[in-house]
């Protein structure tokens, strides 16, 4: 039901700039992730949504309306915190309905919304035990339930799901997905799985050092890097990074490549490897089903290639590396994007 | 890892020290207070670790009754100095775990407060001695000699710094997330306190107000000095257990400390299953 803006936002701890001069907005309905590695500044930005923390400059606006002066349980955003945060004296049930009572709810409207909430997350038979009871997937359940049971202008979470195992979290994701677009409602997500970041949101914002580096769809940051930091957050095997003139004697038929490119950057699933006498050679396979990573060595560069299937390969087999023109990206001297030719 | 034996023997004689050094000294309290006069009063040979005829003399000797043994008669009944004991020792013990907690609280949260961490401990370093005698005088124009509410204050005051140390620490330890998030959630600080904090807390206050407890109850020097006879607590009513035909008065003494040794021990058992349990058990992802 709102849109949230940052204008210009800073701010420190002590020496240490969290949030340095951040600015973006996220949009009404959106499935928004922020995307860093560990103290770049997201959770941060997470506690000035909520207003748990004061910006040392700039304003946040929810709708227009700036927030300067409204305190964390007036903004009506629910938060699903890293560490969960349930309150441990209290039963599963009691958690959930905290929200609710807090803001003296009617006790019908009440059981309506908690009987809602509890079971579409499949909670009801362990709403009567405390949290230390409960297996780590299901204090995520109770956690999650406890933001949804009411009606804020926007959710937020932080890293939420990151302590379920591999296919829990798979599973997790695409349902949180489900659910914000059934509720339409802003959901604000903090990760630091790439995957996970581009496979739920519609925007996404990279940060580094606590300013932001890209803002956009998934796939454009994933096909356009501004950067090579950019560049470099997103896909795994994470982008092949060369020095350009080393990349150009490495590589067969190496397509026009901007004069002022200081380094390339070919994505694996775009680097070409044939079994020709050439460079490079074949220092390890990884079939992983659908596809296989080549690890190829030439002169001092590692290359990561994402080959489809399980094609024939052998370790200490000489190779020969190309790519397309289109899937070249050049970067300055300074990590910033140029057009390729 | 394999211990050698020689080891090991070494190991279980320490403990076994440490253990007697501790605990022959109650044990011998206990037996006393069971023993008729002629076994408490008696020397050398005729000592015995046990009573060979156990009776409650001592402790009926105490609470007035006259014993046939002893010719003595008390002047006081140990009653009124019990009663003294439990209040003064109680309502010190709230004052410094209310007003310990709270600063605790403040200073963990907001930071604020400057020096008075430190400030409170230096209010220990004085040696008692020297903190009392300005008090006594300050109190004796206060009228507050020999008057429980004079002793329960020195008691709070005394013990504050205790109660804060330890209270802040708990409160350092517990994750400010929970409290963001029912800040988030809709309370206001003050309902956080109440409504999470404090619950949360409830071992951390258990065990500290049993700590601060017990100093207090066991507190002879302050109660020497600011009573005089209404309000002596039970160390001071202890002292005086002497006659001039018996000398010291050990049997009733020890029946004594051993009624002494009760609060906390009751105290200690009531609150065991909140030191067992972690603070936080459950309130994090692991």
């Amino acid at each position: 039901m709102a849109s949230i803006r940052f204008e210009n936002v800073s701010k420190s701890y002590g020496d240490l700039r969290a949030v340095d001069r951040v600015s973006f907005e996220v949009p009404d309905n959106a499935f928004f992730c922020f995307f860093g590695p560990p103290l770049s500044g997201k959770s941060t930005i997470l506690k000035l949504i909520l207003g748990l923390e004061t910006p040392d400059s700039g304003e946040i606006f929810f709708d227009d309306r700036p927030m300067r002066n409204v305190g964390p349980s007036d903004r009506n955003v629910a938060m699903v915190f890293q560490n969960l945060a349930l309150f441990p004296h209290m039963s599963a049930l009691d958690n959930v309905r905290f929200p609710l009572v807090e803001r003296k709810i009617d006790e019908a409207t009440i059981q309506a919304r908690v009987a809602e909430v509890t079971e579409k997350l499949h909670m009801a038979h362990i709403l009567h035990k405390p949290p230390a009871q409960l297996s780590g997937g299901e204090r995520q359940r109770v956690a999650i339930a406890r933001a949804l049971v009411r009606d804020p202008v926007a959710y937020l979470m932080d890293d939420p799901i990151s302590a379920l195992d591999a296919r829990l979290r798979e599973e997790t994701r695409v349902e949180l997905r489900r659910m914000q677009q059934d509720m339409a409602k802003t959901l604000i997500y903090v990760t630091h799985d790439q995957e996970e970041a581009m496979s739920v949101s519609d925007q996404m914002l990279i940060l580094e050092q606590g300013r932001v580096r890209q803002i956009g769809a998934p796939h454009d940051l994933y096909d356009a890097p501004n950067s090579a930091y950019v560049a470099s957050m997103l896909g795994a095997p994470a982008m092949n990074m060369a020095d350009a003139s080393e990349a150009v004697q490495v590589l067969s038929h190496t397509p026009r490549m901007n004069r002022n490119a200081k380094t390339v950057g070919i994505r694996p699933e775009n680097l070409k490897v044939a079994r020709k006498d050439g460079p490079g050679r074949v220092t390890a396979i990884e079939p992983l089903g659908a596809t296989t990573v080549l690890s190829v060595e030439t002169a001092g560069i590692t290359w990561k290639a994402a080959l489809r299937g399980q094609p024939a390969h052998e370790i200490g087999a000489p190779v020969q590396l190309s790519v397309d023109a289109g899937s070249l990206h050049c970067f300055d001297a300074r990590g910033n994007a140029l057009p390729a030719a | 890892m394999q211990r050698s034996i020689p080891f090991e023997i070494f190991r279980y004689a320490v403990i076994l020290g440490i253990v007697a050094v501790s605990l022959v000294p109650t044990l011998w309290m206990i037996s006393m207070a069971f023993k008729p006069i002629a076994e408490w009063s008696a020397a050398g040979a005729d000592l015995t670790w046990w009573p060979r005829n156990p009776t409650l003399d001592n402790f009926r000797f105490i609470f007035g009754q006259s014993s046939t043994d002893l010719i003595v008669a008390l002047e006081r009944t140990a009653g009124r100095p019990i009663f003294a004991s439990l209040l003064t020792a109680t309502c010190g013990t709230l004052i410094a775990m209310t007003a310990g907690t709270s600063a605790a609280y403040g200073l963990s949260r907001f930071g604020q407060g400057g020096n008075l961490p430190l400030a409170l401990i230096q209010l220990r370093l004085f040696p008692p001695m020297a903190v009392m005698i300005p008090v006594m005088i300050m109190w004796s124009f206060l009228g507050l000699i020999d008057n429980w509410f004079g002793l329960s204050l020195i008691y709070g005051i005394v013990t504050l710094p205790f109660a804060f140390w330890l209270m802040k620490t708990f409160f350092d330890d517990m994750p400010r997330e929970i409290e963001d998030a029912a800040l988030v959630e809709g309370c206001t600080r003050w309902r956080v306190f109440v409504r999470i904090t404090l619950p949360m807390m409830r071992p951390a206050l258990a065990s500290s107000a049993l700590f601060v407890f017990i100093l207090n109850w066991s507190d002879y020097l302050i109660a020497l000095l600011l009573t005089t006879r209404d309000w002596a607590t039970i160390p001071v009513y202890m002292a005086s257990l002497s006659s001039s035909m018996t000398g010291q008065l050990y049997g009733a003494k020890a029946a004594l400390g051993v009624i002494a040794a009760v609060p906390p021990i009751i105290m200690g058992i009531a609150i065991q299953k909140h030191l067992v349990r972690g603070l936080t058990f459950g309130a994090l992802k692991e």
